[in-house]
């Protein structure tokens, strides 16, 4: 029976020490990282945060180790200069925060740092975790900021915006001016259009009909040229390339549509279009400012390939001591000293040492693999034994690291076009409209010249706006909204439309369809202790290390002491009176002088666990499979779908785990490279192809897939080259996403063709002269509204259509019962 | 109609200043974060200042003191 811990909610072990009194309960915590941060906060009379937030917060133990000489670097002059600006007595910051779980935790930080006393201004943006900092910083040094930060269980880095950064917030605010303009303008000229129309039109003398029709144009001539210009520059680029998409039709309904008011403006006969024009503006582009900024929270955390790598490291000068640098002066030829649990600064040879190193992140293996003197390693993976001396032979953008990244350009620019062929049934629709209004327009020429030009922009006009500012954009926004509620967050507009089209879908194994992580499989005793004594005596040992593996123990019941760890070998130490060892047979056999058993044949890794007398059990630690993740295969294969498991693992497990699930095809011990080689010749039988995975080492093939889908707990370059995140790591999200992108599709259509018959069939009238424009404005009210509506029934969660293939809901789908 | 000659003329006048506070909104970060503002306003009912504001518009009935000795 374990509780909840009440700062991170993750579960507290039995027998827990940890404790602290918040908002006047004793509330049990889970670890002493937790109740550290929890004792801070209440000391600092911040309590109420428990009050406010809406997630639980971080652990602790999560966030990345920030050393204190590490963050004492950050005092340095030099180092400050690029990202600390002064103004007078205060320097100035921005941070790059991490750890923020929800909206409470901008209050916590924001009232905690306000509250030294040489903080002038904090202020944090909640959409991009950035939080500006302004402050007097001859009295506290910028480490202490960051300390205090890591007090209350955040860590903060020093944020530099790029180039590209900087770019897209500059392009985010030009978007937004531009929806303003047309949505101010466009009020107006609508007032001033309506007062010229016969029904409102009571007393309206012919000169002020003159001036109302020049206002109008005064006041639309911005949208279209300053709102409007993303649209004509789409469409001359779609000119240039011969791609038909709804740029063009928007700038020649848009273009027309002026053109026609101008020579209604200054000759007094024909329909002012105006209104039109403004209206189909403001529609167009709040939906793609909507679309960008869905786009932005994922550009958010940018700091990208940096974060692979330590900020620092220990240099270790000609008399071998070590000095904490900064990653950016270090030198090819230098020694860096690197201790366990560190992750390496650069590519190099190991001088001193051994340890086993974590390349899962770039390589899909998930075991750490043996390396010792002489042996090569690269940037960016985890030491995790013993402390290792290890010359550097590249750096920054000579090493492996940086080589994937320039793979990831290419695949990008490889990215085939299904992202411009997005909306195809629109795409038929719109040239179907076109075509329409063309013969229509030549069988007018026939009959009657002078009118044909205003039939077909009549044509023009009443089905693009509708139909196409309002069908397609109201159905897209309203699944997005949907499938961001369910954790999946979409940031390139194609992806519901394009999930139609797919027929193959790549997996990578470790850390997408698995955990990702080693996780105690099995112990099996081998002396007079039970499973649950051998649990505790081990993780009581393992508990004081800071190997990976140790975290697979949990939290011990009972307190070790004397532990010490011999590198590559495992651990020693003494529980209440018992010498113990955990680790290799050999290591752990010594202590009795028995001979070890004999490995069980199974794939994992083994830990024998001994005390004086013997061996006590065998543990075995190995990657379990995501418990949804069948259900993803199984919804996958009712589609059709080809399934292929691509991964970099050399292990057995990638055979064991495509057969648990039944895939079509798996390969083992793939490099980047070949992995988009695959990816290619996927792409040259014509296939469309959706990438899910989550390592540095599927990046390449994330950004060349036609779809990509990166997990949330997945690299920040992953997330940036995938087309949508799966923010809380539950596959059963995908699944609902493949339905829901069906039900989109329909919508879209429906939406299309209601658009499409209401203003077919109201044409021949108001050509007849039959329908008032009064009539002919509530008619379309009434149609836009049905198609906003019918796109609002996408806000709703999928029925039980697919749930015989799911498990059954987890949470957040307790709304699906309205239907 | 001869009030539009004057009404036109304000409206593009209005139109015209609230384009120019809507820039300036833009260009001062005002909309950059949109989620924040949004809870934070929720969040100060427990500030401290604002409870002391409270407390200092309703204040708690004293119990009436003991004159001081002399």
């Amino acid at each position: 029976m374990t509780s909840a811990c009440y700062h991170c909610a993750l579960p507290v072990p039995a027998g827990s020490r940890f404790t602290a009194m918040i908002l006047g309960e004793r509330r049990e915590l889970c670890c002493p990282g937790c109740q550290a941060v929890a004792e801070a906060i209440v000391a600092g009379g911040l309590q109420h945060y428990y009050q406010h937030r809406s997630e639980a917060s971080a652990n602790p133990d999560t966030l990345p180790v920030q050393l204190l000489d590490e963050l004492a670097l950050y005092d340095r002059a030099d180092v400050q200069k690029p990202f600390v600006r002064h103004d007078g007595d205060l320097a100035e910051i921005t941070l790059l925060m991490e750890g923020i779980s929800c909206a409470a935790c901008g209050w916590l930080i924001e009232k905690h740092l306000r509250r030294l006393p040489a903080v002038a201004e904090a202020r944090l943006n909640l959409s991009n975790h950035r939080l500006h900092l302004r402050w007097a910083d001859g009295q506290v040094p910028l480490s202490r900021l960051l300390s205090e930060l890591r007090h209350i269980g955040y860590a903060a880095h020093p944020y530099q915006a790029d180039r590209a950064a900087e770019q897209r917030a500059g392009e985010n605010r030009l978007a937004l001016r531009r929806l303003g303009v047309a949505g101010l303008l466009w009020f107006q000229a609508m007032m001033a259009t309506m007062a010229t129309w016969p029904q409102f039109n009571v007393d309206l003398s012919p000169e002020l009909h003159v001036i109302l029709r020049w206002v109008a144009m005064f006041l639309t001539t911005p949208i279209v040229f300053y709102s409007c210009a993303p649209f004509f520059k789409g469409a001359m680029r779609d000119v240039r390339t011969r791609h038909l998409t709804m740029d063009l039709s928007v700038s020649l309904a848009i273009g027309g549509a002026y053109l026609a008011g101008i020579w209604t403006a200054i000759t007094g006969t024909g329909e002012l279009y105006f209104d039109a024009v403004g209206m189909f503006a403001l529609f167009l582009l709040a939906g793609r400012y909507l679309e960008r900024r869905a786009r932005e929270r994922t550009a958010a955390a940018t700091a990208q390939l940096v974060n692979l790598l330590p900020v620092s490291c220990l240099r270790l000068d000609s008399e071998d001591q070590s000095e904490r640098v900064l990653l950016t002066e270090l030198a090819l030829g230098d020694r860096v000293l690197v201790q366990p649990g560190a992750v390496l600064p650069a590519d190099g040879v190991i001088l001193e040492g051994q340890s086993s190193i974590d390349e899962s992140l770039l390589t899909g293996e998930y075991l750490p693999q043996p390396r010792q003197v002489g042996d090569g390693v690269t940037a960016g993976t985890l030491n995790v034994d013993g402390a290792l001396i290890v010359h550097v032979r590249a750096l920054g953008h000579d090493t492996q690291l940086s080589a994937i990244v320039r793979l990831l350009e290419r695949a990008q620019a490889e990215k085939p076009r299904l992202a411009q062929l997005a909306d195809r049934a629109a795409q038929w629709f719109l040239l179907g409209s076109l075509m329409a209004a063309a013969v229509i327009g030549l069988l007018w020429w026939q009959l009657d010249a002078s009118r044909a030009f205003w039939i077909v922009l009549a044509m023009l006009v009443a089905t693009c706006p509708c139909a196409l500012s309002l069908a397609t954009p109201t159905a897209l926004t309203a699944a997005t909204g949907t499938l961001h509620s369910l954790g999946l967050l979409l940031t390139r507009g194609h992806v519901l439309e394009g999930l139609n089209q797919i027929d193959t879908v790549i997996f990578d194994k470790t850390g997408t369809l698995t955990e990702g992580r080693l996780t105690l499989n099995a112990i099996r005793p081998l002396g007079e202790l039970n499973s649950d004594q051998c649990l505790g005596l081990a993780a009581a040992l393992e508990n004081r290390s800071e190997h990976p593996i140790a975290r697979a123990f949990g939290r011990a019941p009972l307190p070790a002491t004397d532990v010490r760890s011999a590198a590559g070998q495992g651990l020693e130490g003494r529980v209440g009176e018992r010498l113990l060892r955990i680790g290799q047979p050999a290591y752990v056999c010594e202590l009795s002088g028995c001979p070890p058993p004999a490995t069980p044949e199974q794939t994992g890794q083994w830990l024998l666990l001994g005390d004086r007398s013997g061996a006590l059990a065998w543990f075995v630690l190995d990657d379990r499979l995501r418990s949804d993740a069948p259900a993803l295969l199984a919804a996958c294969k009712a589609r059709g779908w080809r399934t292929l498991l691509l991964s970099g693992d050399s292990s057995p497990m990638v055979a064991s785990v495509a057969a648990a699930l039944g895939i079509d095809e798996a390969r083992g011990s793939l490099r980047p490279d070949d992995k988009l080689q695959v990816l290619q010749r996927l792409h040259a039988q014509g296939r469309k192809v959706l990438m899910l995975g989550d390592g540095v080492n599927d990046v390449p093939v994330l950004a060349a897939a036609d779809i990509s889908v990166a997990m949330g707990s997945a690299t920040d370059l992953a997330k940036t080259s995938a087309d949508a995140v799966l923010l809380n790591n539950r596959l059963d999200a995908l699944v609902q996403a493949f339905s829901l992108a069906r039900r989109t599709r329909r919508v879209i259509i429906e939406n299309l063709l209601w658009a499409g018959l209401y203003n077919g069939l109201m044409l021949p009238f108001a050509a007849l002269g039959w329908i008032t424009p009064l009539w002919a404005a509530v008619g379309m009210s009434v149609s836009s509204l049905t198609v906003v509506l019918n796109a609002l029934r996408l806000t709703r969660l999928p029925s039980a259509s697919v749930k015989p293939l799911a498990k059954p809901p987890v949470a957040g789908l307790s709304r699906a019962g309205l239907e | 109609m001869p009030a539009l000659y004057i009404m036109i003329p304000a409206a593009l006048l209005l139109v015209g200043a609230a384009i120019y506070l809507f820039f300036w909104a833009v260009d001062s970060g005002q909309y950059d974060d949109l989620d924040g503002p949004a809870h934070s306003v929720l969040f100060d009912d427990q500030d401290a200042n604002h409870l002391a504001a409270i407390d200092e518009a309703n204040p708690p009935q004293q119990p009436p003191r003991e004159p001081p000795h002399a």
